[in-house]
């Protein structure tokens, strides 16, 4: 057991040692900074000190050095453009994002658990053909495109939301179902086909046998057998909600992490983007070991795979 | 049956949440912003959005009023020495800044040292002196390495007065988070990537301004929904909107369209140098076919709407020199283009690459594929390669680039010397034509300090690119801005600046 | 965006299991199957129907892609009263034929996730082989790699690699195909292991029968089902993100008509143009449909037991 949690944890370690070099080297493919950052009139002998303060004038290896050491100080360096450490970026961003994802997560629960019992207590009936269908939209309909068209119809068209920003409640209703419908459509699924399988197994037969009205057998028997995959798979929906979120804050001008690293890009702001490609692949990484630990508690099994 | 009805429980909860909109209180000013500003200490902040931002927290000794002039702002009054390199100011007495610290002359040497720090983004624009005293409490002497044409347009766009006790006492970065001047409005908070708040200064040394008690800037980088905002009454000014995106404001009651004439070129740059090097535009009679061969005129009708004016060189309207009359752009004339590329040995044309920053700027995309038609009609096959813009503008001299290449250049001095200098003076990191006629000319304009003398020599310099052109010269572009009906003294700038200690609200 | 999950649950036994495959994957029992779903067929149909625009877009579009009109740019589409017959989804801001780019469009979709899912195949069952049959050092390194790569957030891996690479689309293609590897890799491996196991399989190695024989024989045909499922579901993941590269300015060149620029150009004009956004969506949400209505059927068909009833 305890082998089982040490390997899983040093496995996870190993990840993110291997994301770190990962990114430093991508990262530094993306262009050069010094081009980007300095005003179009800037001397040569600026653009020069510049690099120097930046430490962008070394090697790569000595620079890839500088960083580790820095990484393992808990410091992840300074935005080329902002000259503030990365990591406090990246802490003012995270707020917003995780409002946006957890706002998302919250509208796909909402309306899937539901949507996917009903169609999965009544295969074939109109409510079935509803869930599936929304389930089906959910995973054909692109999320910025659907931003888009909330902004047209509910912002300009009526009024309802604001077009953009985070300000009071009503600002995240637009963006957070735009972001969760995707999530929204593989819920509405994954709770249907988990119903059926519950209801093909032997004692929520036996309990309709026994002429418990439909209902009541939904809530008390199934519910806790349906609850089992919902709730494994909310960790990882909630990190790809994360990374779906790129678009969906573009769209809205959401002042998350998304918009950050969409602006870290352009302006070929090295350490920044690092910083949070790394802080989104530790935060995956992490939900992963956890599923995973929380896995090998339940199931024994398991830990000896 | 029961779950059902959540979905129409969610319409209706959903229904609740409708934002109350709440009526704007007259004395906010909401801003747009079309970028997240990178920093508020002015040497740093890297783009014009970011300096319009700072502005309003700061001032400088001088101002240029919108008439173009140099007016006494934080200085009362100056005199400059016979050689032109020395400056004296006197300071105005009283001011404090934000913070309650005295404005001195140690606030200008403090502005100038933390200012002249290599590292920072407008360095230069602090090194254009080679020192800074205090005589007494009021008075300061600058001076410059050499006579500088510009030097008091470069003070008053850059030398944003800032506190010297309070930056040694909290250091630079703190500065930064938490800035204090001595400008109109007072830094109240800032949200990263969302807003900026402020509040009107109410010891400012300006009566009677600012004219709104708060002022709230609001992150929005994407021009569509700037204008869903200004639509919506979200802010009160939207700025940086494209011709197409203002005809849909038609008929729109409370909003209303500030439009004007942006201090940038669009070119099409050659390079004698690199990639451009034993290629067909070396030759002159070429560079002039491809700037008669261009409809400058139809490609402004087409991707504006015709609201852009075709350039005549990088001497445009608006900048000292220009004059209407002698500076026209190269009319559209194909059959004098084909016959100079048949003199040059050309009869049948020839093909070429260009670069062009994909979605660098408004409308590129669009422009680069149409210049590209309009010379196929003279025979020259065009060929455009995309480049993202972190490939473009990161290597030296447009590297990625073949032969010719499309940008813009800006200014925000009312001259045109920047660009001429950033694009034509030999060893600049954007250079990529070499001319010594030009080069020299460039210094001579930048040493003359006479305005009316300058103006000759940038008569000189347009016959000058005429004659023998470095570019194909594109347009400049007309810049467009939404507006609350109800505001009064918006005025922005053909850099695309604009200050709001005067803005206010009708009553 | 939401990645797509992947199906195919790589350790349960499956109908697909058999020798070399032969009658689960006969055409006419594939045909057959096909059609008894409706929603099966109604998938099919939208895929042929796109695929058919894309093979044959200079007959099917009215126009040239390209083809600029300056007089006639932003006409609404023909139903509305301002509208033209001539542009039946109405024309963009300079004038082109959106009908005509939508229709063009179909191809460079395609062509990504075609020739993207192809490459990701052919490396994830060639990584996924090799892991999985000969195990040791070469497991380890693959799966290695395959963790590193599905650890980084998807969509910002694929944004942080577009950038470096630029704006083509071979690029694109690549792009998609390596990076969406790791998952063919892992479902390729789990299969191999639990394949491995099979007595036959067994069986052949003991008799001495070399990879050589028994990786074509025995293993390939088998994978073919649990594959083919998730080939489909990949597929449209990546018409999908291309669109969403497109839309950040990230895809192909601007001037190639593809479903993705066309959003980002008709997203400057969304609260006055809103038809130069709607469409090419529409487009997109079409085509991810007809393939996941096919990707579902496809699973139903080989492993009735996973079905959604």
């Amino acid at each position: 057991m305890l082998s089982f949690f040490a390997r899983r944890v040093g496995e996870s370690l190993a990840l993110i040692l291997g994301v770190l070099v990962l990114v430093f080297f991508l990262v530094r493919l993306t262009g050069d900074p010094v081009g980007l950052m300095l005003p179009k009139e800037a001397p040569p002998e600026q653009r020069a000190a510049f690099a120097a303060e930046m430490g962008l004038d070394r090697p790569l290896p000595v620079q890839f050095a500088a960083y580790m050491t820095g990484v393992a100080r808990g410091d992840f360096g300074e935005s080329l453009r902002q000259r503030r450490p990365t990591l406090e970026i990246v802490a003012e961003r995270l707020p917003a994002t995780f409002e946006l994802a957890l706002a998302a997560l919250a509208f796909a629960l909402l309306v899937a658990v539901p949507l996917g019992l009903a169609g999965g207590m009544r295969p074939g009936t109109w409510v079935d053909v509803l869930a599936r269908g929304v389930g089906l939209a959910g995973q054909t309909v692109p999320n910025f495109w659907l931003g888009m068209l909330f902004i047209v119809w509910f912002a300009v068209g009526l009024g309802w939301f604001p077009a953009f920003g985070r300000d009071d409640l009503s600002s995240i209703v637009l963006p957070a179902v735009a972001l969760g419908f995707a999530g929204m459509g593989q819920l509405i699924r994954l709770t249907r086909s988990a119903v059926l399988e519950v209801r093909r197994s032997d004692f929520v037969r036996t309990a309709q046998a026994k002429g418990i009205a439909g209902t009541r057998v939904s809530l008390k028997h199934v519910l806790p057998n349906v609850a089992i995959p919902i709730v494994s798979v909310l960790g990882i929906q909630f990190t790809y909600l994360l990374g779906g979120s790129v678009y969906i804050e573009v769209v809205f001008a959401w002042p998350g992490l998304g918009t950050l690293l969409e602006t870290a890009i352009r302006d070929t702001d090295f350490p920044l983007v690092q910083a949070i490609t790394i802080f989104l692949s530790f935060f995956a990484i992490s939900i992963h070991l956890l599923t995973d630990l929380a896995y090998g508690l339940i199931d024994p099994r398991l830990r000896a795979a | 049956m029961l779950r059902l009805r959540i979905l129409p429980a969610l319409l209706a909860l959903a229904a609740v949440l409708v934002p109350t909109s709440v009526a704007q209180a007259q004395d906010e000013l909401v801003v747009s912003l079309s970028s997240d500003p990178t920093s508020l200490f002015m040497p740093r902040t890297s783009d014009r959005t970011a300096s319009n931002a700072a502005w309003s927290l700061f001032d400088s000794l001088v101002w240029i009023d919108d008439d173009g002039n140099l007016v006494p702002a934080l200085a009362t009054d100056w005199t400059i020495s016979e050689d032109g390199t020395e400056y004296v100011f006197e300071l105005r007495e009283g001011v404090t800044f934000h913070n309650g610290e005295t404005f001195d002359a140690e606030s200008v040497v403090a502005t100038w040292e933390t200012g002249s720090d290599e590292s920072n983004d407008y360095a230069s624009a602090y090194s254009a002196a080679d020192s800074v005293e205090a005589i007494d409490a009021y008075t300061v002497r600058i001076t410059t390495p050499e006579p500088n044409a510009i030097f008091l347009t470069t003070i008053a766009n850059n030398w944003a007065m800032v506190p010297p006790d309070y930056i040694r006492e909290v250091g630079l970065d703190a500065f930064a988070q938490d800035p204090v001047g001595t400008g109109p409005f007072r830094f109240v908070s800032r949200t990263p990537g969302d807003r900026i708040v402020m509040e009107a200064n109410p010891d400012y040394w300006a009566d009677g301004l600012p004219r709104v008690d708060r002022l709230v800037y609001r992150v929005i980088p994407d021009g569509s929904t700037r204008l869903a905002a200004i639509r919506t009454g979200d802010v009160d000014v939207a700025n940086r909107l494209t011709p197409d995106q203002v005809t849909a404001l038609e008929g729109a009651e409370d909003v209303e369209v500030v439009q004007y004439l942006n201090d940038r070129v669009y070119y099409v740059g050659f390079k004698n140098m690199g990639a451009g090097e034993g290629t067909p535009i070396e030759d002159r009679r070429v560079r002039l076919a491809l700037n008669y061969g261009l409809d400058r005129f139809g490609i402004n009708q087409a991707i504006f709407s015709g609201q852009a004016n075709a350039a005549p060189g990088f001497v445009v309207e608006g900048n000292l020199g220009y004059d209407a009359d002698t500076m026209q752009p190269f009319p559209y004339d194909p059959d004098r283009a084909r016959a100079l590329l048949a003199e040059a040995g050309y009869p049948d044309g020839f093909e070429i690459s260009m670069g062009c920053p994909a979605d660098g700027y408004v409308n590129i995309n669009e422009v680069c594929q149409a210049i590209a038609s309009s010379l196929g009609q003279i025979g020259v096959d065009v060929e455009v390669d995309f480049q993202t813009t972190n490939a473009y503008w990161s290597e030296p001299n447009y590297a990625v680039t073949g032969p010719m290449y499309v940008d813009s250049w800006s200014s925000e001095f009312g001259e045109a010397i920047p660009r001429l200098d950033g694009a034509l003076t030999p060893g600049n990191y954007y250079n990529t034509w070499e001319d010594e006629r030009i080069a020299n000319l460039i210094q001579e304009i930048q040493r003359e300090v006479d305005r009316d003398a300058r103006a000759e020599l940038y008569g000189e310099m347009h016959e000058l690119m005429r004659e023998d052109p470095p570019f194909i010269y594109l347009y400049q572009p007309v810049i467009f801005e939404a507006v609350d009906a109800d505001l009064e003294g918006y005025q922005p700038r053909a850099a695309e600046e604009y200050f709001l200690r005067s803005v206010g609200f009708a009553d | 965006m939401t990645r797509p999950t992947t199906p195919p649950d790589a350790g349960a036994p499956t109908a697909a299991d058999a020798h070399a495959g032969e009658g689960l994957f006969s055409p006419r029992r594939l045909g057959r199957e096909l059609l008894r779903s409706p929603a099966g067929l109604l998938g099919a149909a939208l895929v042929l129907l796109v695929a058919a625009a894309a093979i044959f877009a200079p007959w099917v579009a009215p126009y040239a892609p390209s083809e600029a009109d300056f007089l006639s740019a932003r006409i609404p589409p023909a139903w509305n009263p301002e509208g033209s017959a001539a542009h039946l989804l109405g024309t963009d801001q300079l004038g082109q034929d959106l009908f005509s780019r939508i229709v063009y469009g179909a191809r460079v979709s395609l062509l990504v996730g075609v020739f993207g899912v192809t490459l990701s195949l052919t490396i994830g069952v060639t990584l996924g082989l090799l892991a999985g049959y000969f195990g040791g050092r070469i497991d380890s390194v693959i799966t290695a790699f395959t963790n590193l790569l599905l650890s980084v957030p998807y969509l910002v891996l694929v944004i942080v690699i577009a950038t470096i690479l630029g704006r083509s689309l071979v690029n694109v293609i690549l792009l998609f195909g390596v990076t969406s590897s790791p998952v063919f890799i892992r479902v390729t491996r789990g299969q191999v292991l639990r394949l491995k196991q099979l007595a036959y399989v067994e069986a052949a190695r003991g008799l001495g029968a070399s990879s050589g024989r028994i990786i074509p024989r025995h293993l390939l045909p088998n994978l073919v089902g649990p594959l083919a499922t998730l080939a489909t579901f990949e597929m449209s993941a990546m018409i999908f993100y291309e669109a969403g590269l497109g839309f950040l300015g990230l895809s192909v060149p601007p001037e190639v008509p593809s479903w993705g620029n066309m959003l980002s150009l008709g997203r400057r004009f969304l609260t006055t143009e809103p038809w130069m956004a709607i469409f090419p969506g529409l487009a997109i949400a079409v085509t991810t449909l007809g393939i996941n209505l096919v990707g579902d059927w496809l699973r139903d068909a080989i492993d009735p037991r996973a079905g959604e009833g």
